[in-house]
């Protein structure tokens, strides 16, 4: 009896050894085949429809979609679908001329189809009104015009917003575009789509040369440090966006290329300042940003993966950084922040740490997602920050879906949102989106509360302006509005990242996150 | 009780383990003064720094103390965890005994209400119930509550049963005891040996599942130096920085084999079935 159970143990620890030794595995060679690209991502489409939500950006990111325009390196609109464009001389009329291209299955795109293509957009999507109006759009053969209500200095770069990406309406109905994938340009064409795993095949009508791998496969990968090891391991040749805590892990050069940029996108935290909450107090305001050691966060906590925040646009856009943060009343101060809580009337006359007013302890909600694996830091690390000036701050860990309609209604203090500042090209959007005055819903995603008079004119200004020059002037004008109204947190700018086995040639991360898997992907030679 | 003091002079290991368990106990209330540092502060130059002199657990992500964290997360897992099985024991052990003692309609109604808990897989009908309420300690314990109260439930009701029947039980009734009286006094003393046992048998079970529930994001928020918390903080830097993850696993591996070996020798204590 006595032996048998020995052997029973010995059996057992040899298993467990043999489980051990598997989870180590060998890592596969660094080459990839043709055949098949294996990409990691984070996803938060549900479905493929491009006028659904945001759930356009995966399909362009995807490389399925496209538009009739699209971004450079330095955020300049350039020509795809459309070749071409002019305006005429009252700035209301816009003539395209579209590439003589196919669609994935075959179809010829023509100026025709481009306009039943965005005509479904705004039948389809809320959000594109909010972008541009028109009066009409008339096709004649490869001839798109657009005539705007309002001169719309912007549109060639609205256009390029992925809820315009060009798709075959004749298509529509025929297939479902949210499960199975929208009849596009792009070159590669989804064969099945879940919200784990969407597999692509190459397009054989694609138009700007042949596809260079045949098959690929995009798995949601949400989880930033899974990601990571996913790539380390080689279940995936391409990994968008590694943490700053994982990017040592691929130092390697001779394994990995690590393409990494200065984005154009910010990490803010929107507050709510309607009156009945503590944040309508600008003071309040004041000393909460004077009370975040934003360098610190960028610098130490995200390894130098972040430029410290201040103003709204990011230093990698040219709208002026440095003097705007020279102005910027609101650096790190930990004792003025103390004294502008004093001045607002909030002390800690019950001694728990925490100052209080009419019996209550300043206390702020801050509504945070973790999809991406800075945000719970900055947040912690505001509350950690905030409690010396005697703020507490309650983080509340919310799904990235239900962020959006907190937002709108204004159910928060404090709402972290990892934004793209140029929608299209241009900072007006984004300018307009969280900050214009919110007149009866006029301009929803203003849940904040926030209105300034002089900063609605400067808008409204920038509508109508269409020399660059001056359009730079008004921007800064407006920045400059926001830094002294307190009226936002910028946390930092972020850097993005692209790393690829070596094997993947072409894998490069570019500002305007509309883009990741793209043509130029290739087995490297 | 003279049963517990009997154990702690002749059983070696209860002895032991009732020590180490004292020890714990110890260690929670003292935190404060035997940690190094404040849990909370967060000194952000130092993040992420390796276990050293100055910090002999390392630092986190945010500059804290990593062992001053897992001293007070050990008086903040301890009372959570005993309070919650606290809870669950009074619960549970009321609801089973007057299922068992009066039977019919309340016994089948109570009785199909443990059934409805018990078809679910308890954790997952807990990461449940803790989702839709919103991720805190508090929530985190209620879940656990709705899902852990049918064991007890159970066992009480079917010893219960057993102990009704006996010859001591008829003569209560017989001699006109009221209900109250003779389950106070005939039928709880029989059955609580048992149910203590079972209640610090599970301390080591509910630790894992309480942190399991913080780890997932569904119980202690942050800053709260919880270890199921810090281990799914650490998490992130598992390859750069492992001792954020090592330990305040390895509290949470130490406290809850403590607990169990104890829970094992008290049986041995307690246990009449196992007298000789």
């Amino acid at each position: 009896m006595k032996t048998w159970k020995k052997g029973a143990a010995a059996a057992m620890v040899a298993l467990m050894a043999l489980a051990l030794a598997g989870c180590g595995g060998g890592s596969k060679t660094a080459s990839v085949s043709n055949d098949k690209l294996k990409v990691g991502v984070t996803n938060f489409a549900d479905t493929l429809e491009p006028t659904d939500n945001y759930f356009g950006w995966q399909v362009m990111r995807y490389g399925v979609g496209e538009c009739l325009t699209k971004f450079d390196e330095k955020m300049n609109t350039k020509p795809w679908i459309a070749e071409s464009w002019k305006v005429s001389d009252d700035k209301l009329t816009w003539t395209f001329k579209i590439r003589d291209i196919k669609f994935s299955n075959g179809n010829k795109v023509t100026a025709d189809a481009v306009k039943q293509s965005i005509e479904r957009t705004f039948k389809k999507a809320a959000r594109a009104k909010a972008m541009f109006q028109y009066e009409s759009i008339t096709a004649n053969g490869q001839e798109l015009t657009i005539k705007t209500k309002k001169p719309m200095a912007t549109l060639p770069g609205v256009l390029g917003d992925p809820l315009f990406i060009i798709v075959d309406v004749s298509e529509d109905g025929k297939r479902d575009f949210g499960k199975q994938g929208p009849v596009c340009t792009g070159p590669y064409v989804v064969k099945a789509f879940s919200k784990a795993k969407t597999e692509l095949t190459a397009n054989e009508h694609y138009w700007d040369g042949k596809v260079p791998f045949k098959t690929a496969e995009i798995d949601t990968i949400d989880d930033p440090n899974t990601r990571a090891m996913a790539l380390q391991k080689g279940e995936i040749d391409v990994a968008v966006n590694i943490a700053s805590g994982d990017m040592a892990l691929f130092k390697d050069k001779d394994k990995f290329n690590v393409s990494t940029i200065s984005s154009i996108r910010d990490v803010i935290a929107r507050m709510n300042q309607r009156k009945e909450k503590p944040l309508g107090d600008i003071r309040v305001r004041q000393a909460l940003i004077r009370a975040l050691d934003r360098e610190t966060y960028c610098k130490t906590l995200l390894k130098g993966t972040f430029t410290a925040g201040g103003p709204l646009l990011p230093p990698s856009l040219d709208y002026g950084f440095d003097e705007l943060q020279k102005m910027n009343p609101d650096k790190y101060n930990v004792e003025s922040a103390k004294k502008l809580l004093e001045e607002a009337g909030w002390k800690d006359t019950d001694g728990d740490g925490y100052v209080d007013k009419n019996g209550k302890n300043l206390e702020l909600d801050f509504v945070i997602y973790s999809g991406r694996a800075e945000l719970p830091l900055f947040a912690e690390a505001t509350q950690a920050d905030a409690k010396k000036a005697g703020i507490k701050v309650n983080i509340k860990n919310v799904d990235y879906n239900v962020l959006d309609s907190i937002g709108v209604k204004g159910q928060y203090d404090l709402l972290i949102s990892n934004v793209l500042t140029e929608q299209a090209g241009d900072p007006e959007v984004f300018l307009n989106m969280y900050w214009k005055t919110n007149v009866n819903g006029s301009n929803p995603q203003n849940g904040s509360g926030y209105s300034n008079p002089e900063y609605d004119a400067l808008s409204d200004k920038l509508a109508m302006e269409f020399d660059p020059a001056k359009r730079r002037e008004l921007i800064i004008a407006m920045e400059k509005i926001i830094l002294k109204d307190a009226a936002t947190i910028v946390f930092g700018y972020p850097q993005t990242n692209m790393v690829s086995k070596k094997g993947v040639a072409n894998a490069k991360i570019q500002p305007c996150d509309y883009y990741w898997l793209t043509k130029d992907f290739a087995p490297a030679k | 009780m003279e049963n517990l003091i009997n154990g702690f002079k002749h059983n070696k290991a209860f002895r032991f383990t009732t020590c180490l368990v004292l020890l714990l106990i110890l260690i929670a209330i003292a935190a404060p003064v035997i940690s190094p540092y404040d849990p909370l502060e967060a000194v952000m130059r130092n993040a992420n720094m390796e276990p050293s002199l100055q910090h002999l657990c390392g630092t986190d992500k945010l500059g804290r103390d990593v062992l001053s964290r897992i001293l007070y997360g050990a008086s903040y897992s301890l009372t959570s965890v005993l309070l919650l099985v606290a809870i669950i024991f009074v619960v549970g052990t009321t609801l089973g005994v007057l299922a068992g003692y009066y039977g019919g309609l309340i016994d089948t109604v109570i009785m199909r209400i443990a059934d409805m808990m018990i078809s679910f897989p308890g954790i997952i009908l807990a990461i449940a119930i803790a989702g839709v309420m919103g991720g805190s300690l508090v929530n985190a314990m209620i879940a656990l509550t709705v899902v852990t109260w049918t064991k007890y439930a159970r066992l009480a009701r079917s010893m219960v049963l057993k102990i009704k029947r006996r010859d001591f039980v008829e003569a209560a009734i017989v001699n006109g005891g009221t209900s109250p009286h003779i389950l106070w006094t005939h039928i709880v003393p029989n059955i609580l040996p048992l149910m203590v046992i079972t209640a610090a048998a599970d301390i080591g079970a509910m630790m894992m599942e309480l942190a399991g529930l913080s780890f997932l994001g569904f119980g202690s928020q942050p800053p709260a130096p919880e270890w199921g918390l810090m281990l799914s903080e650490g998490r992130q830097q598992i390859q750069t920085a492992p001792w954020l993850m090592i330990f305040p696993g390895l509290a949470i591996f130490i406290t809850v084999v403590i607990f169990n070996l104890w829970g094992d020798a008290l049986r041995d204590v307690l246990d009449p079935r196992q007298d000789n």
